[in-house]
């Protein structure tokens, strides 16, 4: 964009400033009106799965209702709790939102990116990490013990699943071979934009175990265990109120936005289906801009249905759950990644295996038997680890009830 | 000497998932629970002086007011009590609605109690909306027959205030048609799902010993594994008629406890069934007409009469001088004596499992306060 404005005549670092604040209003703007959709999303789909309508009468089909709570909560009354840090308490919902706009800053818009860093990965699970600290600061800034109790289990669950998360993802970056979002795009752009990673045995186990992990990140359910608000009030955000637990609102969503794009950017292809190369150029672009949307949205759609449907995970479960389920799995599913890159790109150790099987793949062409191999060899590791994990962990279902139509005194027999 | 130190939290009186103005005074060592305390009487509101005070038909309306998920329970554990006191007979016909109504109340409270725990548990409400779905449209029967709602005030000494037509019960066989897919439905959305058998299995058991000991009636005590119900053990109006089973747990931890709700609603959709049957050969009108409602004297001496409320035994003490209204009045409820096994229940499990523990045994502080 720069490039272009130069072009137009205007000075190098005149085009540099006006090309970043384009793009800083952009990602702003876009996070914050995507939070706004996504509320009024979610709640009109679990409305429908709850036999009622949902937000139906501030604009048509309810759209604007987003916009009347922001003012809502914007007039309200802004308290500080007397005996609260008031620093901290305030400086909290400002680490939390600017943490989760910075993720914003890499992702990519389809095929358009606002900043395409070469550890672009790295950055989103950094900024993922500083959420912790701002939930820190909220819990204990606040002076209660609901908020106390909240924090510290924030902490507790985000720490544990960015493990999980974070190794989730080297499977890609091992496919891939770059950590650049964009890079690993391209990547998937295979087979008339359908390669996506998605759709290969190691892509499938590390995107269940990447959303999984995500969500307790996002803390959704069912892992929003420091806002349960049936336990602990509403965790962290307990003693705010007015714009400030709007922030904290608004960057939950947000970074629950930024989890969906995530996903869909390192496992379904990004901005990539059938139609984007044909067409080329902006038609091109808008056409993967929708792909992404879609695709994200979908992402969320799923993390919706979850949320109406199943109750949340205590902490000790969720702890072992993280330990003892997900981290297992990620390490078996980085050893079938070896294998697949080793079997389709790597041989020149082991010249054997071009004698048997032929060159490994390259860009322009793709080695079928090689490719066979790779997927029932990654096939049969994962599925052996998933069917195996699961029956190490699975309880033995006793049949509970029994019903009696004798008439009887008082049971005591 | 690195040492943890325990926090004292109060969980209530307003908290999202105390089911009213409960109040638990909670210590914690981190996250495990070790003394809980709970407090209540902040609903607090003289129900048994005034019954003392008002004569026996003005504290009819009184009664709705104690578990007011379930006032057509409340009128007819009440009623019955007067009824044994002053010796009045009621016609069959009435007996039947009177269980029709009873039925329908269970319904409507483990549909709602269950969806009420689930949502503590933290499923976002989808369990609690599917029941007050069928809640709403029983409460439209109830506002039917008697004009209310919730407050419904129907029972009277020897009958019921209204007798039930046949819009009734058409209305009633085109709900009753839609119920077997609400338990399904509800059954299918959670019952095996490993979060819950996570959340569920083995939390706040109650031995059977023990709940024996804290005198603990209803889902609670069958989910513990004593098949006691009134219905079967002492049966009241026709329950001597019907063919039901009663659900008994094995456990009594919190899952058993909803498993004994949703066997306890089909067996009353059985019963509801079978009572519309032989509903038009009963005899005898809805109410007996030789009973001076407004000036009922009851002969000097006592009673207690109990029905097998959906919360467990609801028994109404009366002591009676003669006069037009009651010398002692007492109210066994349920939910209040239920309540006192919690802190036993709870000991020793974490925070979140409280507020389950809790929805669990199904309490309504209107009862527990009076």
């Amino acid at each position: 964009m720069a490039d272009a404005l130069t072009q137009l005549g205007f000075a190098s670092w005149l085009s540099v400033l006006i090309a970043s604040i384009i793009k800083v209003t952009l990602i702003l703007v876009g996070g914050s009106v995507g939070m706004m959709f996504l509320t009024w999303y979610e709640r009109r789909s679990i409305s429908y799965m709850q036999d009622r309508r949902g937000p139906n009468r501030v604009g048509p089909q309810g759209l604007l209702q987003p916009i009347s709570e922001a003012i809502k909560t914007m007039t309200k009354e802004d308290a500080t709790p007397r005996d609260a840090d008031k620093i901290v308490h305030f400086l909290a919902p400002v680490v939390m939102l600017g943490a989760t706009v910075l993720s914003f800053a890499v992702i990519p818009w389809g095929r358009m990116f606002p900043v395409d860093l070469n550890a672009a990965v790295l950055f989103v699970i950094a900024t993922g990490g500083l959420h912790s600290i701002g939930m820190m600061m909220a819990g204990w800034g606040s002076n209660n013990k609901f908020a106390l109790l909240g924090g510290m289990r924030g902490v507790a669950q985000l720490i544990s699943y960015e493990i999980p998360q974070v190794m989730a993802i080297i499977p890609v970056v091992l496919m891939t071979g770059s950590m650049s979002l964009q890079k690993i795009v391209e990547a998937q752009n295979d087979f008339a934009g359908l390669g996506w990673y998605v759709f290969s045995p190691v892509g499938l186990l590390g995107f269940a175990l990447f959303f999984t992990a995500s969500l307790a990140e996002g803390e959704r359910t069912p892992f929003d265990i420091p806002e349960a608000d049936s336990e602990i009030i509403a965790g962290y955000m307990t003693e705010y109120s007015g714009m400030k637990f709007a922030v904290f609102y608004l960057s939950n969503y947000m970074s629950n936005l930024a989890v969906c794009f995530i996903t869909a950017t390192l496992y379904l292809g990004g901005g990539n289906g059938p139609g984007v190369d044909a067409l080329g150029g902006i038609a091109g672009g808008l056409l993967s801009l929708i792909y992404f949307l879609l695709k994200s949205f979908a992402l969320f759609f799923v993390m919706v249905l979850i949320r109406a449907t199943v109750p949340r995970l205590r902490v000790d479960q969720l702890m072992s759950f993280a330990w003892k389920f997900l981290l297992p799995l990620v390490l078996v599913n980085i050893l079938s990644a070896s294998f697949w890159v080793a079997l389709l790109r790597w041989d020149q150790q082991w010249p054997k295996l071009t004698e048997w099987f032929g060159a490994p793949s390259t860009a322009d062409a793709t080695n079928w038997g090689r490719l066979a191999i790779a997927i029932v060899l990654t096939l049969l590791i994962n599925a052996g680890a998933v069917a195996l994990i699961m029956r190490l962990t699975n309880r033995n279902v006793q049949k509970h009830l029994y019903t009696t139509d004798e008439e009887l005194a008082l049971g005591l027999s | 000497m690195l040492k943890t130190e325990e926090l004292q939290i109060n969980i209530g009186p307003q908290h999202p998932s105390t089911h009213g103005v409960f109040r638990m005074l909670v210590t914690v060592d981190g996250e495990t629970l070790v003394d809980l305390k709970p407090v209540f009487g902040y609903l607090h509101r003289n129900h048994e002086q005034l019954g003392e005070v008002n004569t026996y038909l003005q504290n009819m309306p009184f009664t709705d007011r104690l578990d007011y998920f379930n006032s057509m329970v409340n009128n007819h554990a009440y009623a019955r009590t007067i009824e044994t006191l002053a010796g009045v007979e009621v016609p069959e016909r009435a007996q039947y609605i009177r269980v029709i109504m009873d039925e329908l109340s269970r319904i409507l409270n483990h549909a709602t109690a269950m969806g009420f725990m689930l949502g503590d548990m933290g499923a976002w409400q989808t369990a609690l909306l599917w029941g007050m779905r069928e809640r709403e449209k029983i409460l439209d029967m109830f506002e039917y027959v008697s004009g209310a709602r919730m407050m419904c005030n129907y029972c009277r000494f020897g009958g019921v205030v209204r007798d039930i037509d046949d819009w009734f019960i058409t209305e009633l066989k085109k709900l009753m048609q839609g119920l077997p897919h609400y338990f399904d439905d509800f059954e299918g959305l959670l019952l095996n799902s490993e979060i819950l058998l996570a959340r569920a299995r083995n939390i706040g058991v109650l031995p059977k010993e023990l709940a024996l000991a804290y005198s603990v009636t209803g889902p609670v005590l069958r989910g513990s594994g004593v098949a006691y119900d009134i219905r079967k053990a002492e049966p009241y109006a026709v329950y001597d008629r019907f063919k039901f089973k009663v659900p008994v747990g094995t456990v009594g931890d919190v899952y058993d406890r909803f498993l004994v709700r949703i066997a306890e609603m089909r067996e009353s959709y059985k019963i509801l069934e079978q009572a519309l049957e032989q509903l038009p050969d009963a005899t005898g009108g809805f109410i007996n007409p030789k009973v001076k409602q407004q000036s009922l004297k009851a002969p000097a001496g006592e009673a207690y009469a109990r029905v097998e409320s959906p919360k467990g035994e609801l028994g109404f003490y009366v002591v009676s001088d003669g006069s037009g209204s009651a010398y002692r009045y007492k109210v066994r409820a349920p939910s209040f004596i239920n309540l006192s096994a919690l802190a036993d229940m709870c000991k020793g499990y974490t925070i979140a499992d409280v507020v389950v523990i809790l929805g669990s045994i199904d309490i309504v502080m209107g009862e527990v306060d009076r």
